[in-house]
């Protein structure tokens, strides 16, 4: 039998008035997997994201998930069914405080609240401390974590995350994938857009390669690591 | 020093309805993104309800009740116009200004054809109430008394919806990010709604105040009354609601002390006197904007 798949994007075409921005996309993510979207920046791994979340909206094509058709549909359905994204840039709500921050993040979920809350800190115990803080005075790197909490504490069953590396410092940046992992081992799926080519192939179990729009490569990382196209555009080899 | 405390307790009476007014119309500034500048006419409107109800009935909940019940339906339901123009424009301010704008003129239109013929409306003498405490020159009405203390109540009451409660929690957030918000799974229409209706609560229960406080009103009040919520919006820098608290109580007592130690019809160039000057010196308003 077949693993179960938890999303699905079939064919997917997104326009930004008469610019294609998404030709033909289809992905798949299976459940408890990691998947990575590598891409340099415009390849349209944030569109995917908006699409698949119905931010952005899709011109033709489906996207799937736990089996429902949700193209289309608006972002806080989506958001609702346990679609979570964690967007670019760290966003936090950077008037409120770390707290406020982590109840809005519950809005669809108020049940179980404290203990949500305490897994939460268990991942980031950073934020523990930072509790009564606004969150616009955090270090980016805490932000992103603040990002990625907020996130959790609606329990979603696919964790998206659009450029969790940029402009973080390296250490950061290990740090958080690490917390990611351990959010894979106990039980999340993950669904990764990084242009961080190199960590993130280390990190996934498997990747699509964007380009201009279109998926190019696709494979188990392994497999794209050795790749000679890939090491050459992507891992700065010179083979 | 008579003049100066009569004209404080005055000021800050009429005050206490410039900052419930700036409120509502900053609440759906930064929740909905609009420019409601037929707010105050909305409320002026929910004065002839007033009006019209205690014609048959002098029972003050129901009256309460009817002037909320109004406000909130009315700015509710032109909700969907404004939702519609934000798909066809995106969400810009000067659109909603302009429509808002024509919004009012219609509201006061229909005051001045429709109702009572046009003439000002008097609520009855009792409705202001007599004196509760003079002393000199230092009188405060029972209406006055209602204008101050249900004004700094409903203020209160608003703060701690605000800042204490989870709707309030949502609002802050919409207005904050809007595209966040929807992607961690608030619903954006549903909330925008809610803040036309906590205006539109808000705005019902100026009106009664505001008709306990002045005895009157007429067709232009709106117009007479929303230039000067937008100026001490902009004032305080837009979408600035504790800057709007401030600026709201400022305008009501320099208006006042106008009327005590100049000619009374000065007190509007005044107003808009200090509008001009802050302007040049703070475009962004005394407090900054946060829109």
């Amino acid at each position: 039998m077949k693993k179960s798949s938890m999303l699905k994007v079939e064919g997917v075409s997104v326009s930004y008035g008469p610019v294609r921005a998404l030709e033909n996309i289809s992905i798949e993510v299976d459940r408890r997997e990691i998947v990575a979207l590598i891409g340099a920046n415009g390849a349209g791994k944030t569109t995917l994201l908006k699409a698949i979340l119905g931010v952005q909206k899709v011109q033709s094509g489906k996207v799937l998930f736990l089996g429902d058709d949700i193209t289309n549909s608006s972002t806080d359905k989506v958001a609702n069914m346990g679609l979570g994204l964690i967007p670019e840039g760290h966003l936090v709500f950077s008037t409120m405080t770390v707290l406020e921050n982590l109840q809005l993040g519950a809005y669809h979920n108020p049940q179980d609240f404290n203990d949500n809350l305490e897994n939460v800190f268990e991942s980031f115990p950073v934020l523990r401390k930072r509790i009564h803080q606004t969150a616009g005075t955090l270090s980016g790197g805490e932000q992103q974590m603040l990002s990625i909490a907020r996130t959790l504490m609606s329990k979603p069953e696919l964790v998206m995350v659009d450029e969790l590396s940029l402009g973080l410092a390296p250490k950061v940046v290990s740090e958080i994938f690490d917390i990611l992992g351990d959010l894979n081992n106990k039980g999340y799926t993950i669904l990764l857009a990084e242009q961080n080519a190199k960590k993130t192939l280390e990190f996934a179990n498997r990747a699509y390669v964007m380009e201009t729009g279109r998926v190019v490569l696709q494979g188990l990382t392994q497999e794209l690591m050795s790749h000679p196209e890939v090491r050459r555009a992507y891992l700065g080899s010179n083979v | 020093m008579e003049i100066f405390a009569a004209q404080l307790l005055n000021g800050l009476s009429l005050g206490s309805m410039y900052v419930l007014l700036v409120l509502g119309f900053n609440l759906m500034l930064l929740v909905a993104k609009i420019i409601q500048f037929a707010y105050p006419h909305l409320v002026v409107l929910s004065m002839y309800v007033c009006w019209g109800v205690l014609r048959h009935t002098d029972n003050m909940l129901l009256v309460v009740l009817a002037s909320v019940a109004s406000c909130i339906v009315v700015n509710v339901a032109i909700e969907p116009i404004f939702r519609l123009l934000a798909k066809r424009h995106g969400l810009d301010i000067n659109v909603s200004f302009v429509v808002s704008m024509s919004m009012a003129l219609l509201i006061t239109d229909v005051m001045s054809h429709l109702l009572n013929y046009g003439y000002p409306i008097a609520f009855p003498t009792e409705w202001v109430g007599k004196s509760i405490f003079s002393s000199g020159l230092i009188a405060f009405s029972a209406g006055q008394a209602y204008a101050l203390f249900g004004g700094i109540a409903a203020v209160a009451a608003f703060f701690y919806l605000l800042y204490r409660t989870r709707q309030g929690r949502v609002l802050r957030a919409i207005s904050e990010n809007s595209l966040l918000s929807s992607i961690i799974g608030i619903p954006i229409i549903k909330t925008r709604v809610l803040s036309y209706a906590i205006a539109g609560l808000l705005g019902g229960l100026t009106a009664v105040m505001f008709a306990r406080l002045l005895g009157s009103a007429s067709p232009g009040l709106g117009d007479f009354v929303g230039m000067k919520v937008v100026a001490a919006s902009i004032l305080a820098g837009l979408g600035n609601l504790k800057g709007g608290l401030v600026c709201g109580l400022l305008l009501g007592i320099a208006e006042s002390m106008a009327i005590g130690y100049l000619a009374g019809s000065w007190s509007n160039a005044i107003a808009f006197m200090m509008m001009l000057v802050i302007m040049l010196i703070k475009p962004e308003g005394l407090f900054g904007i946060e829109a």
